[in-house]
């Protein structure tokens, strides 16, 4: 009774709402670089990057902005690096996508026990200033408490507007949908999937940094699999920014579930409730959906 | 002789390597430390004796049978990232079933559970390929889900039935279905823990090159990997070759867990494999998909692990997973760069 009076709860509806924040983060990110043509599997790593970095410039220069805005520096730069093997070496985008993701969970892995002698964590620090605007008025107040979520919610009409209501956006799906086409009108293709991929960088960046400033630290494989499910969030909702919402809102629905029995206290086993999410996501991709069509030249080197 | 191919992947993968070495000497000297001092104490760790090197034969196996159900799935351009969950659930299975049917003689109990534990990775690499076929979504976002909630399966299942109070792990099995340790036959390897399971991960190896180039299965295999259209256009049934490398593939990382039971602890226990499935992943792609030079950069890959807890004083051993990352991503590039060379398209 308890469970179920606490899940039709309005504080329920807001902790979906709120946990929505990373996996909209990270479909966005991942659906500008696809848009583009180039699929990023290592929207994961790149979330985990940015959630250590954040932490870690944040602990040493003892300034959370000053985190904020190297984080998403040291993310752009790998983009650089994720664009010239995709992109100018036209290496496979799967497979350097999970080579991005070794690379860099061994890399946050090593340079946390290199910094703080610790496998496990980061010490905590004072995340990112919370938000005080909305904290009066009912029901969005229980949600709208930082600026990444504000922002998050804000994606869903600066995506649409992007992508479907400017030039760039035109340019950037060309890219994706046919690249040929693009170039014979006078379209620098190749810059275009650099733009998309920046654009996920710094999306994937902030979506780590939302973890990282809400858990008040760093800790190895904090982003278990969020960036996957971001992905899985993104085919379900075919590439479009509206009905990737709608797949977040259920995935993090799951989530604030999963949360809410642990709290409850019920004897589900918490490995069965841990699991939760990742079979979910399974369940989704083999009976809600059709068969999904991703951009034409999603994953073609160009 | 040689072939051309063969050696400019050979071309690739040693320029990658060297490229390896480079990249983490000038990474080690940022940091502050003697890179000269790391690689030698890494190399006088692992070659000083025959229990380093038998050592680092150990630490090959598992990654030898693991990357051999890999180059099945990379040959039919399946990316399979499961590993670490299928192996987890095959090994878990090979103890249990070694524990129940103790009544029964060694080599029985040995082989039955050899295959159940292959049957059950098989089942779970099925999962993503059915996935794949019916609504073609990426198997590399299922097979990642797959390991999370195959660990968390294996977790509940262990801890909630069939753990020692306390511990992680499941009762030891009958000493008699133990593993010939090789250093009571060759001496020279001075109580390493290595067993007869490397000889049958080395016969794996030669049996997946069998396989995957001279069978008519292991031709269908590599011609989906290629081109699947086309194939399909002659032919081959394509979902079918899916399904069925998925399964084998999978099957396959179940071997893992023997060199584990049968050949050193005696029982599974949780976490053994220390993501042991996604380093098969690079040993792989530096093989180039080939098994046989899957057996030379699993030893490559277990002489930095091995030596990676020798250096541990010096600098944590968690910078062999740098490492590993590092040599995926500059065998991508030398590998591209390389073969641009070739064929007169160098930039």
């Amino acid at each position: 009774m308890d469970l179920l009076s606490s899940v039709i709860s309005l504080g329920f509806v807001a902790q979906v709402l709120r946990l929505m924040t990373p996996f909209y983060l990270g479909a966005s990110a991942a659906n500008f670089s696809e848009r583009g043509g180039v699929i990023n599997i290592s929207v994961e790593g790149f979330m985990n990057l940015s959630a250590f970095s954040f932490a870690v410039i944040s602990i040493l220069t003892g300034n959370v902005f000053t985190g904020f805005i190297l984080a998403v520096l040291v993310n752009l730069i790998f983009s650089i690096m994720f664009g010239y093997f995709t992109v100018s070496l036209k290496i496979n985008q799967i497979v350097t996508g999970v080579g991005f993701n070794l690379f860099i969970a061994g890399l946050t892995k090593f340079l946390l026990v290199y910094i703080f002698s610790s496998s496990s964590n980061t010490p905590r620090f004072e995340g990112l200033p919370e938000l005080s605007l909305f904290k009066n008025v009912p029901f969005f107040g229980l949600f709208l408490t930082d600026y990444i979520t504000i922002f998050c919610f804000l994606l869903i009409f600066i995506s649409v507007y992007i992508l479907f209501k400017t030039k760039f956006g035109l340019r950037l799906r060309s890219a994706g949908e046919n690249p040929a086409a693009g170039e014979s009108l006078g379209i620098k293709i190749r810059h275009y999937r650099y733009y998309g991929i920046f654009i996920c960088g710094f999306l994937s960046a902030v979506a780590g940094i939302w973890m990282a400033s809400n858990q008040n630290s760093y800790s190895d494989g904090m982003i278990a699999g969020r960036g996957y499910i971001a992905l899985a969030a993104m085919i379900i909702g075919k590439w479009k920014p509206v009905n990737i919402f709608f797949a977040c809102l259920l995935f993090s629905a799951f989530e604030a579930f999963e949360i809410s029995l642990q709290i409850s206290g019920s004897d589900i086993p918490s490995q069965l409730i841990q699991m939760l999410p990742y079979f979910i996501t399974i369940l989704v991709l083999i009976g809600f959906i059709g068969k999904t069509k991703p951009p034409a030249a999603d994953g073609v080197p160009y | 002789m040689i072939s051309r191919k063969n050696l400019i992947n050979l071309i690739s993968v040693i320029l990658s390597v060297l490229m390896t070495v480079l990249i983490v000497f000038f990474f080690l000297l940022i940091l502050g430390k003697d890179p000269f001092e790391i690689f030698g104490t890494i190399l006088s760790e692992v070659f000083a004796d025959g229990y380093g090197i038998g050592q680092t034969l150990f630490k090959a196996t598992p990654l030898i049978f693991i990357s051999c159900g890999l180059a099945i799935c990379f040959h039919a351009s399946l990316f399979n990232i499961g590993a670490e969950g299928q192996l987890n659930a095959g090994s878990f299975v090979i103890a249990l079933i070694a524990l129940k049917l103790d009544f029964l003689p060694a080599y029985a109990v040995i082989i039955i559970s050899l295959f159940c534990g292959f049957l059950v990775s098989g089942f779970f690499g099925l999962i993503p390929a059915y996935i794949k076929i019916k609504k073609d979504v990426s198997e590399v976002i299922t097979t990642i889900m797959m390991n999370f909630v195959i660990l968390a399966l294996v977790n509940y299942f262990l801890l909630d039935f069939f753990a020692v109070q306390s511990t992680m792990r499941t009762e030891k099995i009958n000493e008699d279905l133990m593993f010939l340790k090789i250093s009571d036959l060759v001496p020279f390897f001075q109580g390493s823990t290595l067993n007869s399971s490397f000889i049958l991960a080395v016969l794996a190896a030669v049996i997946t090159y069998v396989f995957i180039y001279k069978t008519g299965f292991g031709y269908k295999l590599r011609s989906v990997g290629f081109n699947e259209l086309a194939s399909k256009y002659l032919g081959v049934r394509t979902n079918g070759v899916i399904l069925i490398s998925f399964f084998i593939g999978a099957g396959i990382t179940a071997f893992a867990g023997m060199n584990y039971i049968f050949g050193y602890k005696g029982f599974y226990e949780f976490g053994f494999s220390n993501n042991i499935g996604f380093t098969a992943i690079a040993v792989t792609l530096l093989a180039k998909n080939n098994p046989i030079g899957i057996i030379f950069s699993s030893l490559l890959f277990a002489i930095l692990d091995y030596g990676g807890l020798s250096v541990n004083q010096l600098i944590p051993k968690e910078l062999m997973l740098v490492v590993q990352g590092i040599i995926i991503l500059s065998l991508l590039a030398v590998d591209k760069l390389v073969s641009n060379y070739f064929s007169g398209k160098f930039i």
